[in-house]
């Protein structure tokens, strides 16, 4: 190869590296953090019917892992590239609001017509409106639930959760024995896996909170830091207990897949179940164990939002309102359990995923109905990094679990 | 015993002690292999070295996972391109300041000399504004200008200059009688005298590029734009779980080709460090 | 006759002077834009409080030195854990280094063999290196406990567990590295005359002390070099931890450089992080100048 040609190569790729970015007019960027087929797909669905109406418009989605999510949007508006519009969990709401980022949608809303804004109930907007502006549409509200292998239930000659939920005997100490009961060493089987395996790192809150909720605790409410309540400290030790007594729980450091049938149980939300579509062994659902405090449903919420710096801001508020539509909503409630009150209620939902039993779509209907929404703070960021070092240091077997949440009430206590 | 068999014994202690510490070294790379071939569940649960059954089809999946091929190539031409201009830019700017006397030569040398150890997290903050208001965000240009022109760029250039000053001048001085100009001296007489030293400062650079790692993460965004580094780290599934066969699959496609370069011109290598003076 | 001959001496010297400048300007534009630039600026960021994501910023003076040195516990402890990654892994990487290096320095066959397995971990992109060792460390199914059971030991959970967290990023990253020192050591070896060992030996001296007395002397220069970038490269590090450990557990494994990524690009503070950047600029400087005085010390 000359050395004319190795330099033209060259300069193509530098060339295309650096033009890759200029967005074409019409395209709008949307961040995402799934990266399954079955639900890009979906929104390539919705994506193509936005063009009837806007045949210019194409839709790009970006995939950013979960992890790093927040991180790299951020990093993205800094830098100047924001996208125009993406994904947000209820965690980030205060922050991203307080800060500007997010763009006013209100009016395209109520402009559009057969929108129906008040199919939403103000208590699902509640994170996402600031007097008469609304900055993003909760597109999934999504319970947390119990996924158990129900053939290795059925081995063990165990009762199910699900069975367990209906006669009202289905508690967190219930689930700490089965775990107890299922857990297979010789064969990799582990009891409970936490949510996505994250539960000790990225997911630590969606972990802990609905046992703390169901002992009668609480994250924070007005201010005031409630992780060390002897209510809180009694949930975490359970959860402790699993790990270090029972040796149940997949310990932080070690894989337990449920959805590769590594794991017996497991609490996640329904739209995981795209996972399950190659399972070798059968599964089922059941509502989150109840607590000393009763049921405690707890709930995730993501929204739909534009960004205040994106470069298309009129027709990303426009595609905004278009896939949340009540049309485009029973679509996505194959996965993302709906905010709207119209098609939650309707009869289709209950059979919107054809691996879900309408019955098992009860659980996650009741689950909306009655959780509530994980914390979220404006300092969540900080928060989150102050209290990260203080929840691993429950990790260990001779952890003083009260002594640990004090610390960790005394860090957070200021930012709160 | 006799000092024969001695000595035998002394060297397969030796060897054994060796083969005993080359395990830590390369053992991670039999396991990668291996991981590379197993289907996801199995990568841990099965202790065995050998898979179950082979998955072949992981290298096909990280192909339709993310766009492989194509960050393969940005980071392969993106290490050329970076070692190319290093190894001109500083062996010219090296080349000066050995041999060329001119006012403010030592103060350059000074403030590059400082700037030898600085790592690349001290100005990455104000470097991100920079690229900002460049328009090279998201852009492979930091990925090229920051080591060319940070510690990496120094460093290379530091290290010619003390080839140049190391190589006798006889020659050079022929080159000057017969005609040619100081850039035509530089590029005709010096250069092709400086191949040991220029093989190892373009090993090290090239390494140093391959690797980069906080750049990329700060810089880059889209994932056709990934680097290998970047995207070896990017196989999670849905919910940020590692897709630890893709993963392994994908390192090892990463890692062998380097590995099959590498002992192929091993001698070269490190005779080129030997030569080059690269020590101090 | 050549025109540099024939022309006056004066222009001889303005065109070398002109010829140099040219020869460094390419580089010394680009330093001093895209380094010498941005370290002046990051002095100018540490005496903000700035906030990336609502992209508002204040002038504070040196309130963040004042937050890092006196109000945050963690500034210390990330401090002490780049000390102790440093102080861990340049004696274990040099002495290792060194080891190999004595013993592999001659080219018989078997040497030739040993020494592309210990170098080829440098080769390896050390994302590839941090990702396969955190599977080797799991810690049920890890390779390395498993091995360990093997012989009647129970290993730590290597990455989650504070203390060994600390020492597991330590080892791997001296794996990953130690090659390069290595074959520097090699390099310097070579150029040691057989006349200066040969000579020593005659004389009845053994092994050790021809090692004490003439080796270790002859390799000090590069010894002090292959320290500086030793040490420079621990304090550095930030792959091996944003891969392996993510600063856990409990900040156990947080060290500077990777500190600074996090409050700046993570958490968004800005001018926070850019004070931790100067701090460590100036930790770097002043083993540059000791260096230097070592050297000069040594003349």
């Amino acid at each position: 190869m000359s050395t004319i040609m190795i330099k033209r190569l060259i300069c193509a790729a530098v060339f295309s590296g650096t033009i890759a970015t200029n967005v074409n007019a019409e395209e709008l960027r949307f961040t995402v953090w799934t990266g399954s087929k079955a639900h890009l797909d979906m929104l390539n669905d919705i994506a193509n019917g936005f063009k009837q109406t806007h045949p210019d418009v194409t839709v790009r989605y970006d995939t950013i892992p979960f992890g790093d999510y927040v991180q790299k949007l951020t990093l993205q508006m800094a830098g100047g590239n924001p996208p125009d519009l993406g994904w947000l969990l209820e965690n980030s709401a205060p922050a991203f609001v307080e800060a500007g980022a997010l763009a006013d949608v209100s009016k395209t809303l109520h402009a559009t017509e057969n929108y129906n804004y008040a199919d939403f109930s103000t208590s699902a907007m509640g994170l996402w409106t600031k007097d008469d502006s609304v900055y993003g549409i909760p597109f999934s509200t999504s319970p947390f639930l119990v996924y158990y292998n129900k053939s290795l239930y059925d081995a063990a000659g165990l009762e199910t959760p699900d069975q367990r939920a209906t006669d009202g005997t289905w508690t967190w100490e219930q689930l700490k024995k089965d775990a107890a009961t299922l857990r297979n060493a010789d064969a990799g089987v582990w009891g409970y896996e936490t949510v996505d395996g994250q539960g000790y790192s990225a997911r630590v809150w969606h972990n802990l909170i609905p046992i703390i909720r169901a002992y009668g605790g609480n994250a924070w409410t007005d201010g005031t830091c409630h992780l060390d309540s002897p209510e809180a400290v009694k949930a975490i030790k359970l959860f402790h207990n699993m790990i270090y007594v029972d040796g149940s729980a997949v310990p932080p450091g070690e894989q337990g897949d449920f959805f590769s049938g590594k794991s017996a149980l497991t609490v996640t939300q329904i739209s995981r179940v795209s996972k399950l579509a190659d399972a070798n062994f059968d599964w089922g659902i059941a509502p989150l164990p109840a607590g000393p405090a009763g049921n405690a449903a707890t709930v995730g919420q993501a929204a739909v939002v534009a960004f205040a710096q994106g470069k298309n801001k009129e027709i990303a508020a426009e595609f905004l309102a278009y896939m949340t539509s009540a049309k485009n909503v029973a679509k996505m409630a194959e996965f993302f359990p709906p905010a709207r009150k119209s098609v939650l209620e309707g009869d289709a939902f209950l059979s919107s995923n054809p691996a879900i039993t309408p019955a098992q779509m009860k659980i996650v209907a009741q689950g909306i109905e009655n959780g509530s929404v994980l914390p979220s703070h404006e300092h969540f960021p900080q928060i989150e990094a102050k209290a990260r070092p203080e929840f691993d240091a429950l990790w260990s077997k001779d952890a003083d679990i009260q002594a640990t949440m004090t610390k960790l009430c005394q860090g957070i206590q200021p930012l709160l | 015993m006799t000092y024969r068999t001695q000595q035998k014994i002394t060297r397969i202690c030796w060897i054994i002690g060796l083969c005993a510490l080359a395990i830590p070294f390369v053992f991670p790379f039999i396991w990668m292999l291996s991981g590379a071939l197993k289907g996801q569940a199995d990568v841990f649960s099965s202790a065995s070295l050998i898979p179950s059954k082979i998955h072949w089809s992981n290298f096909s999946e990280i192909f339709a996972y993310q766009p492989f091929a194509r960050q393969y190539f940005n980071s392969l031409y993106i290490a050329v391109l970076v070692t190319g201009l290093t190894l001109f830019l500083a062996s010219m700017a090296g080349y000066a300041l050995a041999r060329l006397r001119f006012s403010g030569s030592a103060l350059v040398l000074l403030l590059l000399i400082s700037a030898l150890m600085m790592p690349e997290e001290v100005t990455i903050i104000p470097n991100f504004f920079l690229m900002k208001k460049l328009g090279f965000m998201n852009t492979h240009m930091p990925l090229i200008l920051l080591p060319l022109f940070g510690s990496q760029g120094v460093m290379a250039t530091f290290l010619m200059r003390q080839f140049f000053l190391a190589l006798p001048k006889e020659l050079e001085e022929a080159g000057r009688m017969d005609g040619l100009s100081r850039f035509g001296v530089y590029f005709k007489v010096a250069l092709p005298l400086s191949r040991p030293a220029l093989s190892a400062v373009g090993i090290i650079t090239f390494l140093f590029s391959w690797n980069l790692f906080l750049e990329p993460l700060v810089f880059v965004n889209d994932i056709e734009l990934f680097t290998l580094p970047l995207a070896l780290a990017n196989f999670t599934d849905t919910y940020g779980l590692p897709l630890w066969h893709l993963q392994l699959a994908a390192t090892a496609l990463a890692v062998i080709p380097m590995l099959i370069v590498y002992i192929l011109a091993q001698r070269q290598i490190v005779e080129s460090f030997a030569l080059s003076g690269v020590k101090g | 006759m050549s025109a540099a001959i024939k022309g006056p001496s004066l222009t001889l010297k303005a065109r070398e002077a002109i010829s140099g400048w040219l020869f460094v300007s390419p580089i010394l534009t680009g330093f001093m834009i895209f380094f010498v630039g941005p370290l002046i600026a990051v002095f100018y960021y540490s005496t903000t409080e700035w906030n990336l994501l609502s992209q508002q910023s204040h002038f504070v003076g040196i309130e963040n030195y004042v937050d890092a040195l006196t109000r945050n516990d963690t500034f210390w402890d990330v401090l002490v854990n780049s000390l102790v990654f440093a102080a861990g892994l340049v004696p274990l990487n040099m002495l290792l280094a060194l080891g190999l290096a004595l013993a592999l320095s001659r080219s018989v066959r078997g040497a030739v063999f040993f020494r592309t397995v210990f170098f080829a971990p440098v080769i390896t992109s050390a994302v590839a290196w941090a990702i396969i060792w955190t599977f080797l460390l799991q810690h049920e199914s890890g390779a390395v406990n498993r091995a360990l059971s093997v012989i009647g030991i129970n290993g730590p959970n290597w990455l989650h567990e504070p203390h060994w967290a600390m020492a597991s990023v330590i080892f791997t990253r001296v794996l990953k590295t130690v090659g390069l020192n290595m074959i520097l050591y090699i390099a310097a070896l070579q150029s040691i005359p057989r006349d200066y060992t040969e000579a020593a030996r005659l004389e009845g001296a053994n092994g050790w002390e021809i090692f004490r007395r003439i080796t270790w002397p002859l390799l000090a220069p590069t010894t002090l070099v292959i320290m500086v970038i030793t040490v420079v490269g621990s304090l550095k590090v930030f792959d091996h931890i944003y891969l392996m450990t993510g600063g856990g557990p409990q900040n156990a494994t947080l060290v500077l450089a990777f500190y600074i990524y996090e409050q700046g690009f993570k958490f968004f503070n800005t001018g926070y992080a850019s004070a931790l950047a100067v701090i460590l600029f100036v930790l770097i400087l002043a083993l540059t100048i000791l260096q230097t005085i070592l050297k000069a010390a040594r003349k």
